[in-house]
């Protein structure tokens, strides 16, 4: 997915290092905390079985939010058709908003999308925001600093060419001999560089900072294909069905988008990942899904 | 004050220039509030959405997932109003309102124009508050250029110095801020510092504020900027000490004044004049750094103007951000100019 590499500036890395830090400074607070939710837990359970009964309410008192009530996503809005700005430029909108807001509701939270830079956003968590909900691919090396939710939509690379290009490709090898745009440090920049690297095909690749560029440079000419997100592609496909065409999607491959939180934040880990497996069962994924990035 | 209104009535003995200006300012002014109040209101605007768009509007009343974001912008003599739903399939209805009018604005010039308000609008941050837009960069860069005029003068004070401590305790200060990247500074108090000694920039604020985030940036960008900004300050003040001719010293030392009566009475008030245009280069400077604080997460007009461009994908918002940025720079050059002009009054 988009940016996988870009954390590991190292910048990112010492902040980033340095928040585990924070993070274990921070646990002497928790005892306390949690004798205090004990006693909570226990008026909770006499009521639980009328409100679970009436609106299948989850049990947030083991949950530690940054301020009570509220939940703070961090989230980079800026990256259509997952998060963006609505045209009053202020309301955020988008498919991951879509799902953070249902989470929240479902949880009985109020929900505050706190819009951060992709660079350094994974070390917001528990220090600006509870948790990052913003097209987050879930990777090994991410898994040892954070927890990830359950996976709640997959990704592909794909293969983008301008309407009326009928050249046939059946692979990235098909790419052999083209330009090809991609955005800087994704995923579909690291691969399309390692088929270059490796000397499997000879390409020129384009990197641009916005995925934007990749589709203005195609449409003017300046490049012959476009490799990028299956999920961003189908955004952009269905906004300009006469301009572009899938040449080539990477079924082989998926990548997994999770929400991601505190290592320590297992409590509202399951929180989370209930609201999300309800959200699953009742098809309002599927649907939000359908919504935006089309059939 | 007095001899001013004086003046201002008795036009015949205005000099010529100063005249036709004000003339020409007065009509503005005047055609703004006559057009301001001509231009439909709110609700006429909003009551525009054709029927389809109603019924969708109608429809997210009763959901808790809404789908049509209504739009808008009031810019002095003209209105903005535009109905936009999400999602893969998009439609949008806009509208603009100007004298007494509401004229649909889907294609050719009236989208130009609606577009137009809607980003001018968004990048002025109007109806949000300090910390969005124009607002942002202009407090951001007063507030750090003054912050960076008051620390540069001890700094340049400390560097020219006697006590060698001092001496090189400010020009290691000064060599560390001008010798590294504004961005990492930025990214070393915003990150770093918090990290290192266990606080959360948001926790100057109270929890419950949705804006806490924010604020806390803020305040951090603040303190890089200023840090900064005095570096470079305190290397202009020296020169511009520095230049004042040895004889100045040398008769304050013969009238029997002390070292710091000779710096505030005699050095310094003749080196302003001399400080006056590089500290305005290095204001021009710090409005354009201002568009950093992305790396923060603050939205300022470069980072709103490439924000549209992506969501947008259109590229004409530049236009408004690059007459934004003249606007502000031409009066901010103005003023130095004034100040300049105040201070050469004997040479």
């Amino acid at each position: 997915m988009k940016r996988l590499t870009r954390v590991i500036s190292i910048l990112g890395a010492v902040a980033m290092s340095a928040s585990v830090l924070a993070g274990c400074g921070k646990t002497s607070t928790e005892p306390a905390a949690q004798t205090g939710s004990a006693e909570s837990a226990e008026v909770a359970e006499a009521v639980s079985e009328t409100v679970e009964a009436a609106a299948e309410a989850y049990d947030l008192s083991n949950v530690k939010l940054m301020s009570d009530g509220v939940l703070s996503v961090g989230c980079e809005v800026g990256y259509p058709p997952f998060e963006d700005f609505a045209e009053d430029g202020t309301t955020p909108i988008g498919f991951d908003v879509d799902i953070i807001t249902e989470v929240a509701r479902r949880l009985g939270l109020e929900v505050n999308i706190i819009n951060t830079a992709w660079d350094g956003i994974f070390a917001g968590i528990d220090n600006n925001y509870d948790l990052v909900c913003s097209a987050c691919t879930i990777t090994a090396e991410r898994q040892e600093s954070m927890a990830f939710s359950t996976p709640y939509i997959s990704n592909y690379q794909a293969v983008i060419l301008k309407a009326g290009d009928t050249t046939e490709i059946k692979s990235f090898n098909d790419l052999d001999g083209m330009t090809v745009a991609v955005q800087k440090e994704t995923t579909s920049d690291e691969l399309i560089s390692d088929y270059k690297s490796t000397g499997t095909i000879d390409v020129e690749i384009v990197a641009n900072e916005k995925v934007l560029s990749c589709f203005t440079q195609l449409d003017n000419g300046e490049v012959d294909a476009v490799c990028v997100d299956s999920t961003v592609a189908d955004g952009y496909l269905a906004k300009n069905p006469d301009k572009y065409i899938y040449a080539f999607k990477d079924e082989a491959e998926a990548e997994m988008f999770g929400i991601a939180m505190g290592l320590n934040n297992t409590a509202l880990k399951e929180a989370v990942d209930w609201a999300l497996a309800g959200m699953e069962a009742d098809g309002f994924i599927e649907e939000t899904r359908n919504y935006w990035f089309g059939q | 004050m007095k001899s001013f209104l004086k003046g201002l009535i008795d036009i015949k003995n205005w000099k010529k220039r100063t005249k036709t200006t004000w003339v020409i300012v007065l009509i503005i002014i005047a055609a703004c509030i006559v057009l301001s109040f001509l231009k439909p209101s709110e609700a006429d605007m909003k009551s525009m959405a054709s029927k389809e768009m109603q019924e969708m509007i109608k429809a997210d009343e009763g959901s808790s997932r809404k789908r049509v974001t209504i739009t808008y912008n009031s810019l002095i003599i003209v209105n903005y109003c535009s109905f936009s739903t999400s999602g893969a399939k998009e439609i949008t209805e806009r509208y603009v309102g100007f004298v007494g009018r509401a004229f649909q604005a889907d294609k050719g010039f009236g989208k130009f124009a609606g577009q137009m308000v809607n980003y001018t609008y968004r990048m002025l941050g109007c109806g949000e508050n300090i910390l969005h837009g124009a607002k942002l960069t202009l407090f951001l860069t007063t507030a750090s250029t003054l912050i960076g005029v008051i620390l540069g003068t001890l700094l340049a004070l400390g560097k020219i110095s006697k006590n060698k401590i001092l001496s090189k305790a400010c020009s290691a200060y000064i060599f560390f801020f001008r010798g590294t990247p504004l961005m990492i500074q930025l990214f070393v108090i915003y990150y770093t510092l918090p990290a290192v000694f266990g606080y959360a920039w948001r926790d100057l604020f109270n929890a419950a504020d949705n804006q806490a985030v924010y604020k806390g940036a803020f305040i951090a960008a603040l303190i890089a900027y200023g840090l900064n900004s005095g570096a470079y300050c305190a290397e202009i003040v020296r020169a511009a000490i520095q230049s004042i001719e040895k004889g100045q010293h040398e008769a304050a030392k013969a009238l029997g004044l002390s070292y710091s009566q000779t710096m505030r009475l005699i050095i310094i008030p003749q080196s302003v004049r001399r400080m006056v245009p590089p500290i305005c280069n290095e204001f021009i400077m710090m409005l354009k750094d201002a568009s950093l604080v992305f790396a923060i997460s603050l939205m300022d007009i470069t980072t709103i103007s490439k924000n549209i461009m992506t969501s947008e994908i259109s590229y004409i918002v530049f236009l408004p951000a690059l007459v934004i940025y003249l606007i502000i720079t031409a009066f901010f050059t103005w003023i130095f100019n004034a100040i300049e002009k105040k201070f050469s009054l004997y040479e």
